[in-house]
């Protein structure tokens, strides 16, 4: 997978050139681009054991089940975006650079995920970082994007830097960036590296007191683009804040009670603010930041209980979640491009159950499944983080879990009203149809959450490689 | 306490510099400068280190790379503003940027 990466780096100035000549061109070229990603991904999952690495070259990789969960993540979302994007820009100024940085952002979270050398996991969370700012600031001819993206540049930025500093504490001490052999014994300054580690990276993955940049980007980047950052870049970065911090050793209890404490605290604040929306993105970014919280709680009980059934609950969620993310955004892109009315409301989505049968059945099942309401595939993992967290030994885990258990229900407080506009009366007809292209990367979200969350054991393969390579990370550091 | 480990402590106080920076400043041209600022003391950062433990060249080399990725951020941070002093008249973050949450 790895050195497969050249097609993504080397396809996507293609990609741009052959945009300004014809974009029928270039988004066969993207296809193609994500077919060859596709391709390679088959190979390695055929024969996929525990870490596969890759050193030939300078930059060097390390595929572990984490790498290969996130990957296949992003590649089911980055292509059905880019099914959705062909309707959804097509004809739109600036069409080829977005396709363009759409592989690339592709490529740079795979090689996050798979990077072998600390240095190199900062240079694709660079990448991932900088091809998003051009994809949110996408709609440059309006004042609201461009405030949102230098909202979402500074604050990242500010946030690379510190893992930068992060990583130069690391280096000074140990003298060697190979993920491998990295092993930083407990000292003060390895404290301080981690807590700068959480800090960087928590800006990327919005932990609480630096979220603000969330809202703003998901809502007014295109809806494709809300999708893929919200369904799997954002959680990229907990992937690579996980790998850093198994670096330093003799302190995983208490990064694991630090990322339970953010994980509760995110769950409360994403949930709370979430209430007050009434402009459906916001509703849905603001519901990220609180299921980023359940993610992150779940992976605090595995490392800080030790607990197999947290790290895989937490990885589960992670997958679904970027699933239920995608339709949900997906969703109202369609009827944002149907209705031309940028920021849209809870009301406007009246009448969306009469008259758009599908997009409205898509929008009831991906805010239920946010819910965790069962059947659906979002009660499956929220269902493991709860039952792994009520087995712990600990009283304060048990009750936050359940603390937990009780926003999940509380969130319905802000899907319903969703659901109960689409089948308000209808006050403003749409203006064009819903093209196919758009409604076959709905269907097939739609269906999948169903039917994962009848046979969720489908994903147990992807699932259980992350849990090894996880519990391989912090097992030996407890 | 060697040259190094001064260099070290220094870019320690570039970094709290640009921090402050970013906290007092309103306008989108100087928080680019002070987002500068911050990444000049990651470089030096990574060359002291490099030098605290014997290996200067791998330090330096990553200090240059680190060049190359903060100058795209700070090309498109300058972009970002001269869009937004063409479409909203100021490069006041304050006002352009203010929403809630």
């Amino acid at each position: 997978m790895p050195p497969v990466l050249v097609v993504s780096l080397a396809l996507s100035p293609v990609i741009y050139l052959t945009g300004r000549w014809r974009m029928a061109v270039s988004r066969s070229f993207t296809l193609a681009a994500l077919a060859v990603l596709w391709m390679a991904f088959g190979l390695i999952i055929r024969d996929f054991s525990t870490t596969w690495i890759y050193a030939q070259t300078a930059v060097r990789f390390a595929f572990d089940g984490i790498s290969l969960l996130i990957t296949a993540a992003v590649l089911v979302l980055s292509t059905l975006t880019a099914v959705f994007s062909f309707s959804d820009v097509r004809g739109e100024s600036g069409e080829e650079k977005y396709y363009a940085m759409l592989l690339l952002m592709t490529g740079a979270v795979i090689g996050l995920v798979s990077a072998g050398d600390l240095f190199n996991l900062w240079v694709w969370f660079e990448l991932t970082a900088i091809t998003s700012y051009l994809l949110v600031a996408f709609h440059r001819e309006r004042a609201d994007v461009l405030a949102a993206c230098a909202k979402y540049l500074i604050q990242t930025a500010t946030g690379s830097i510190l893992v930068l500093f992060g990583i130069a504490l690391v280096f000074a001490q140990t003298g060697t960036l190979d993920l491998a052999q990295l092993q930083v014994s407990a000292t003060p300054l390895a404290v301080v590296a981690g807590t700068l580690f959480i800090m960087g990276f928590g800006v990327k993955i919005a932990l609480v007191p630096t979220y603000t940049w969330l809202p703003d980007a998901y809502a007014q980047a295109p809806s494709a683009i809300s999708a893929l950052l919200s369904g799997i870049v954002t959680i990229s970065g907990l992937a690579a804040l996980l790998r850093v911090l198994s670096l330093l050793d003799g302190m995983a209890l208490g990064w694991g009670a630090a990322l339970i404490g953010f994980g509760t605290l995110n769950i409360v604040v994403g949930n709370f603010l979430a209430l007050r929306q009434d402009e459906v993105k916001r509703v849905f970014a603001y519901s990220s930041i609180s299921h980023i919280g359940f993610m992150l709680l779940a992976i605090g009980i595995g490392i800080y209980a030790d607990q197999d059934a947290g790290f895989q609950s937490g990885m589960l969620h992670l997958f679904i979640h970027g699933l239920m993310k995608a339709l949900a955004f997906l969703a109202v892109g369609a009827v944002i491009y149907t209705h031309r009315n940028a920021p849209l409301k809870v009301n406007d989505l009246a009448g969306l159950a009469g008259r758009e049968p599908l997009l409205a059945t898509a929008m009831v099942v991906a805010c239920l499944s946010l819910a965790g309401v069962p059947p659906l595939a979002g009660f499956v993992s929220k269902w493991q983080i709860f039952a792994a967290g009520i087995t712990t030994d600990s009283v304060v885990l048990v009750i936050l879990t359940i603390f937990a258990a009780l926003n999940s229900v509380f969130s319905l407080a802000y899907y319903f009203p969703i659901i109960n506009a689409l089948f308000a009366k209808e006050n403003a007809p749409p203006q064009r149809p819903v093209p196919l292209g758009m409604r076959l990367p709905i269907f097939l979200l739609t269906a999948a959450l169903i039917i994962i969350g009848l046979y969720p054991s489908l994903l147990d393969g992807l699932v259980i490689a992350a849990t090894q390579s996880l519990t391989a990370l912090f097992g030996g550091s407890i | 306490m060697t040259t190094s480990h001064i260099v070290f402590a220094g870019a320690f106080i570039l970094l709290a510099i640009g921090l402050y920076s970013l906290l007092i400043i309103r306008n989108l041209i100087k928080i680019v400068i002070a987002i500068q600022i911050m990444v000049k003391g990651a470089m030096l950062a990574f060359v002291a280190a490099g030098s605290l433990n014997g290996q200067s060249n791998l330090g330096q080399s990553l200090a240059v790379t680190v060049i190359t990725a903060d100058t795209i951020v700070a090309i498109i941070g300058l972009a970002l503003a001269i869009r937004i002093q063409q479409s909203a008249g100021t490069l006041d973050i304050d006002k352009g940027i203010n929403r809630e949450g």
